[in-house]
């Protein structure tokens, strides 16, 4: 047994990094390549809007309305200004929101939930009540009431915006935390770290979270997903960021009197807003079926 | 009786599985789960199947059913009962048959009735799809005259409830009875015992014969325990990697057992009488990975050549009924047993641990339940003292509940007790692991049950040793590196193991580096949680080696939990047998296994496969007929020897008898020695090779 | 009695969380930068004015006398008066809730077929193509942003097939069968965005059912496929059915401010959106609180009825 599995490492070593890659991706799920795929797509249009677009976002280029054209593939709004260039341009501004917003949120809900879920005890009644009560505010309801009480003047900032999604996700992916720590808390490995009286954070490091990767990945992806609706959701609402930015729920809810004459200036942001999060969701879709099949193997 | 069934004729076949082979689909490939298999059932037979877990026996039991795993195929052969192939007939064919001509008995009862539905209207459903009876009244009667086939009292009253107010054992009595409900020509059983305690699995066992001789259903029962078969089953095939090794009458194959896995087998199992055999153990465990084309059994096999590996082994006769898969069939030998050579004395050793009085109870105050008490759980242990020497090996026996866990826990410090003291060295020791020393911490060291939950599966296992040398001592001790290789080393395991992780081990070499990361810390006393419950048979003689070492070449001291008197007699010094968190019985190991007996002592025993018990002899209650008080004996319920009331109100007394053996009980001592009968002697037998061990 | 002591245990819960649901509410309106006397005033008020509107206001008074006064009202159904208009929150409240609750009601009635239908289907037919298919399905559509999906049912059944009027015109002329006709496309859309979610977790929730040891052995029991479905599976799948249910009911509130935007319904979900851009702090604190009531409200149901229908907590 010992010589058998010692080859096998050893050829799972000698192996380049780029077979590995490979091999990965022809076993991956299909929702995973074609989500990666589209993810991919998406990533590449946005970076190439901020550095560059056919027209500046906030210039005015020509008749408002005058339909589509080779020039304007997506027509002209009402202030004149070219849509296709205001799509491109908006691909890194919600991605950028979205990402850091969610990334903040599973960050501090994760570090609160963890060590809610395996302290147990009074501080994680208080926690599990404060989660609760901020979970009982239905998120698009709570996102607003935290732009609204902001105030105007921080109003439209991108950095309120990356708040209030982290703000609305860290008590959901806190109680996700939690129940994860809890199921892991309870195992044997965790025992013995405690038998050896090590501080919570040693344990919650070391023995929690590289056990709780797994659905807090899964948690990300999903919470990443939803990120661009919440935040079109509130442009959409007015409260999201300040214009003339080209925030794509924003520029729906600026086109939509619109929907009657020229319905490609609302159709061009919905549809970049829709591939973006089915992308985001086969992507994540297929993470999850990849771990529920096999842990990633830890060895490799 | 088992020659007879097996008789040429091929008209008393009530099953016959001919080269049957299965596959699952698996990581893009089509791997075999079961290779060639042919294996006949004779009416009124009970035929023993037998294998390690993923040796493929649970899915031949539900292929005989007709039923397979939605990613498995079948690649060859066919299942003949009634004169029909099962694995060519339709769903609608198959549920004709299912539940009315063959009956199946599922592992774990619990999970397997439906919680939302009584128990009585399970089996009712039974009868009725199968057109069995009329109307109402007539199901009824039936269920009651099933219910009292099987031993459940009242049945009248039980039929209306839920599957969760049942305990384990009547669950499983209730998926017997609906095995029977049809009155099949053959109830197939998949390890109908293995989460039972070993009281409740001899109460099931017993019922299972009763049932054979009353109805003469035949039976195909599998398991992983050898030992239960010994006492059960006409024929007992062997099967490995999904192949059948061995078939044979159960006494020839314990006596001149002709596969080197199957003597292996038997010669695994620890028992009672503490003899073991002097060569033929298994080692390694089964990899499905390394099987070669030929014998797979060739990689463990002390027998094996290259031509093993290379040349398939078919089950052929070796003798009339007697059947092997072995080019080197002539060469295996019977076992021969030794006496597992002289124990050290141990002499009166200083005290290292005391445990005084101890009171437990689960589980922290929630504010709730400081508000209502009532809502408190309740005390699972309940005034325990008990001591352990240095170096030596102290043995707390018990069925779940007991609370001998609980008991390592409070030892732990991980829970407090509400009353009594434990002291190490003479010094008491805080309840809570947060208010002792960094040094007692140290001393004391806990191995769990479970070895898959026991190592962390992100770390390494060179991390996982190296961490209580970082936290337990400082530089000056030498290189955490260089210490969990010695740590390796102690326990067995080659120094590359430490670049591995726990998904690459198996679950015997997880234990070992389980047992290696509490030795680093270097500790007075190791608690033992049932830790080899959860191994393989094979796997479980190779760690109880280990420990015997241990015990044999160093000072530490053992707390060993154990459910199993076989292996606590291997390997303690003292035994201590405790029922509902009370402690029944404590005292030497040799002088534990003879009168007099605690009356619980004497059920665990009686209890062990192999053991027979005398005609007349009172058995102990499956189930308590009422609850004693808090301070009466825990026993009372379910004692057979019970003289009156006082056992069920009065704390029993303590005798001390001159061996040293403290007995906790109302029964007068002379009563005690002469429980297991006139003679005063045991006829427990782990298995019936002993016959063949005395005549090597 | 096991039964009763669980259910005033989560009761007792729900309201905790009611009430930390309101501090959370309070304080945000505190935090509003700006004096809420001036919002109403207006910027050219004197100081004597204001000074009059505060003490009028209660604003002089320490914050948590006047959490507790609010409360005080909260609890006997005293919401104040809105900042704007000086009508009270109550008188402003009420029809919008009852708009929304007739939009909720036919979104329901459209959900739960909408839902059971697929996902029993999928489960049964689990890993064939159909459900294969039918996961691609929900997959697209849960991806596609409410507010989007809305603007397109608009497009579609507004204005390039006009059998639904696109604004949604309701007065106090109009009759109940006025208000569920502009009803119908709002709740259409939120039944399909909930419904999508739905069926995703439903799927999984009966496949755990179906693999559980006890269907197996009704098979091996020589039941039916369909008896076994219906008698063994289904039964022990409302549990998880209610929970998601309950789970929809947080998006279906937020659900509501979006669709009824797109809508122009005049609901209660316009209303929070309004009183959040007015900055109105009585009509804010007054909506956001009734929006997590009900959503604690329609969790508790849920966790008793489950609590009721636990087969391991009846009595034989």
């Amino acid at each position: 047994m010992a010589d058998a599995s010692a080859t096998t490492m050893a050829r799972a070593g000698a192996e380049s990094r780029l077979t590995r890659a490979r091999r990965f991706w022809s076993a991956a799920p299909s929702a995973f390549r074609i989500g990666a795929i589209i993810l991919a797509i998406h990533i590449l249009l946005a970076l190439i809007g901020w550095v560059w677009t056919p027209y500046d976002y906030v210039a005015r280029v020509g008749i408002p309305l005058s339909g589509m054209s080779w020039e304007h593939p997506f027509g002209i709004d009402q202030n004149a200004r070219d849509i296709f260039s205001r799509v491109l341009y908006g691909g890194h501004i919600v991605i950028l929101l979205s990402v850091s917003g969610t990334l903040l949120g599973v960050v501090v809900g994760a570090a609160l939930g963890l060590t809610s879920g395996y302290l147990g005890g009074w501080f994680d009644e208080a926690m599990m009540r404060l989660f609760d009560a901020f979970n009982s505010i239905p998120f698009l309801v709570l996102a607003l009431l935290a732009s609204a009480v902001a105030g105007p003047v921080a109003s439209g900032e991108p950095l309120l915006l990356v708040g209030v999604v982290a703000l609305v996700y860290a008590p959901r992916v806190g109680r996700i935390a939690r129940g994860a720590a809890q199921t892991v808390a309870i195992q044997d490995y965790v025992m013995v770290a405690r038998l050896r009286r090590e501080r919570v954070r040693d344990v919650v490091r070391r023995e929690i979270l590289p056990n709780c990767s797994g659905p807090l990945l899964v948690e990300f992806a999903l919470r990443a997903g939803y990120a661009p609706v919440l935040i079109g959701s509130l442009g959409f609402l007015g409260f999201g960021v300040r214009a003339p930015l080209p925030e794509w729920g924003r520029m729906i809810a600026e086109n939509r009197n619109l929907i009657f004459t020229t319905p490609e200036a609302l159709l061009a942001p919905g549809i970049a807003l829709a591939t973006l999060v089915v992308g985001l969701n086969l992507f994540t879709d297929g993470i999850a079926r990849l771990i529920g099949r096999s842990t990633p193997h830890a060895g490799a | 009786m088992a020659q007879a069934a097996h008789q040429s004729d091929t008209t008393s076949v009530v099953a016959s599985i001919r080269d049957v082979g299965l596959a699952y689909w698996q990581n893009q490939t089509w791997n075999d789960v079961l290779h060639k298999v042919h294996l006949d059932v004779h009416a009124g037979e009970i035929v023993g199947l037998v294998g390690e877990s993923g040796c493929g026996k649970s899915s031949l039991s539900l292929l005989l059913m007709g039923y397979r795993h939605p990613a498995a195929k079948v690649r060859s052969g066919e299942i003949w009962f009634g004169g029909r192939d099962l694995l060519a007939m339709s769903e609608a064919e198959l549920a004709d048959i299912r539940g009315n001509r063959i009956g199946f008995v599922p592992q774990n009862p619990t999970t397997a009735l439906n919680p939302g539905m009584r128990v009585g209207a399970q089996i009712a459903e039974v009868l009725r799809v199968h057109g069995r009876t009329g109307g109402g009244e007539a199901v009824t009667a039936r269920i009651v005259e099933l219910f009292n086939d099987v031993g459940l009292p009242e049945p009248r009253a039980l039929m209306r409830r839920y599957p969760h107010q049942l305990s384990g054992g009547q669950q499983q009595r209730v998926t017997i009875a609906m095995a029977l409900a049809c009155d099949p020509d053959l109830v197939v059983l998949d390890e109908p015992t293995t989460g039972l305690d070993v009281t409740t699995q001899e109460q099931i066992i017993l019922l299972l014969k009763r049932l054979r001789s009353r109805h003469g259903t035949a039976m195909l029962y599998v398991t992983h325990d050898l030992g239960v078969l010994s006492e059960l089953a006409d024929r007992i095939s062997v099967m490995y990697a999904g192949h059948l090794v061995e078939s044979a009458p159960t006494e020839v194959l314990f006596d001149h057992p002709r596969h080197p896995y199957t003597r292996g087998l038997i010669g695994s199992i620890p028992r009672i009488d503490g003899r073991r055999p002097r060569d033929g153990r298994l080692t390694g465990y089964l990899d499905r990975r390394e099987i070669p084309p030929g014998c797979p059994f060739q990689p463990r096999c002390p027998l094996a050549d290259d031509r093993c590996a290379v040349e398939p082994q078919e089950l052929a006769a070796f003798a009339p009924g007697h059947e092997v898969a072995c080019r080197h069939a002539d060469a295996v030998s019977p076992l021969v047993l030794d006496d597992g050579g002289v124990r050290p004395e141990r002499g009166d050793s200083a005290i290292l641990l005391e445990v005084e009085n101890l009171d437990l109870r689960y589980g922290q105050k929630s504010l709730y339940q400081r508000l209502v008490p009532s809502a408190l759980p309740p005390v699972v242990v309940r005034d325990v003292s008990f001591t352990i020497g240095e170096a030596e090996v102290v043995a707390l026996v018990g069925e779940s509940g007991s609370g001998k866990s609980t008991i390592a826990r409070a030892i732990s410090g991980l829970l407090p007790p509400i009353g009594g003291r434990i002291a190490l060295r003479g010094s008491e020791l805080a309840g809570d692991i947060g208010a002792r020393s960094q040094d007692v911490v140290r001393r004391i060291q806990f191995i769990f049950q479970n070895p898959d939950a026991s190592l962390n599966p992100r770390q390494s296992v060179g991390r996982s040793l190296a961490r209580p040398i970082e936290v337990f001592f400082d530089r000056s001790h030498g290189v955490p590196r260089d210490l969990a290789e010695r740590a390796l080393d102690e326990v067995m395991l080659t120094a590359d193991y430490a670049g591995r992780y726990p998904d690459q081990l198996s679950g015997g070499e997880r234990q070992r580096i389980a047992i290696a990361r509490a030795l680093v810390a270097e500790p007075d006393l190791l608690l033992c949680d049932e830790v080899l419950s959860a191994l393989d048979v094979s796997v479980q003689a190779n760690v109880l080696d280990l420990l015997e070492r241990l015990r044999r070449e160093t000072s530490v001291a053992m707390l060993f939990i154990s459910h199993d008197l076989a292996v606590v007699r291997r390997l303690a010094d003292r035994v201590c047998v405790l029922y509902h968190g009370q402690m029944m019985q404590v005292g030497p190991v040799e002088a534990v296994f003879e009168p007099p007996f605690h009356p619980y002592t004497l059920t665990l025993l009686m209890s062990l496969p192999g053991s027979h018990l005398r005609p007349g002899q009172p058995v102990a209650r499956s189930e308590p007929t009422r609850a004693p008080e808090p301070q009466g004996c825990a026993f009372a319920g379910r004692c057979p020897w019970q003289p009156d009331e006082r056992c069920y109100t009065q704390p029993p007394p303590l005798h001390i008898t001159d061996r040293d053996v403290a007995i906790r009980c109302h029964l007068p001592l002379a009563d005690l020695s002469n429980l297991a009968g006139a003679d005063g002697s045991l006829s427990t037998h782990a298995t019936q090779t002993s016959q063949a061990g005395q005549t090597p | 009695m096991q039964i009763l002591a669980l259910c005033l245990k989560r009761t007792a819960t729900a309201l905790l969380t009611l009430l930390l649901v309101s501090l959370i509410v309070f304080v945000a309106v505190e935090i509003i930068p700006g004096d809420a006397a001036t919002r109403v005033a207006g910027r050219d008020a004197t100081e004597e004015t204001l000074e009059v509107l505060r003490q009028r206001m209660h604003l002089d008074l320490p914050p948590a006398e006047r959490y507790l006064t609010w409360l005080g009202g909260v609890v006997t159904g005293q919401f104040g008066d809105v900042l704007t208009s000086g009508r009270s929150v109550v008188e402003i409240l009420a029809p919008r809730v009852v708009n929304t609750l007739i939009l909720s009601g036919i979104a329901l009635a459209i959900y739960f077929p909408l839902v059971l239908i697929p996902a029993i289907f999928q489960a049964v037919r689990r890993d064939r193509a159909a459900d294969h298919a039918l996961s691609t399905i929900t997959l697209v559509l849960l991806s596609i942003p409410d507010f989007v999906l809305a603007t397109f049912l608009l497009l579609l059944f507004a204005v390039v097939i006009p059998i639904f009027p696109a604004m949604s015109t309701i007065d106090e002329r109009s009759t109940f069968f006025d208000i569920v006709n502009v009803s119908i496309m709002p709740a259409v859309t939120l039944a399909i965005v909930m419904a999508v979610y739905a069926v995703r977790m439903l799927r999984e929730g009966l496949i755990d059912v179906l693999d559980a040891d006890f269907v197996r052995m009704a098979r091996l029991k020589g039941l039916s496929q369909r008896r076994v479905l219906l008698r063994h599976a289904l039964p022990n799948a409302v549990v998880p059915t209610l929970n998601v249910t309950a789970l929809n009911l947080a998006y279906l509130i937020g659900g509501v401010v979006v669709v009824e935007r797109v809508f122009s319904f005049p609901g209660f979900g316009s209303l929070i959106v309004d009183s959040l851009k007015l900055l109105d702090a009585p009509l804010i604190q007054a909506t956001v609180l009734l929006a997590s009531a009900v959503y604690i409200g329609a969790n508790l149901a849920v966790d008793i009825m489950a609590i009721l229908l636990n087969p391991r907590l009846r009595k034989g």
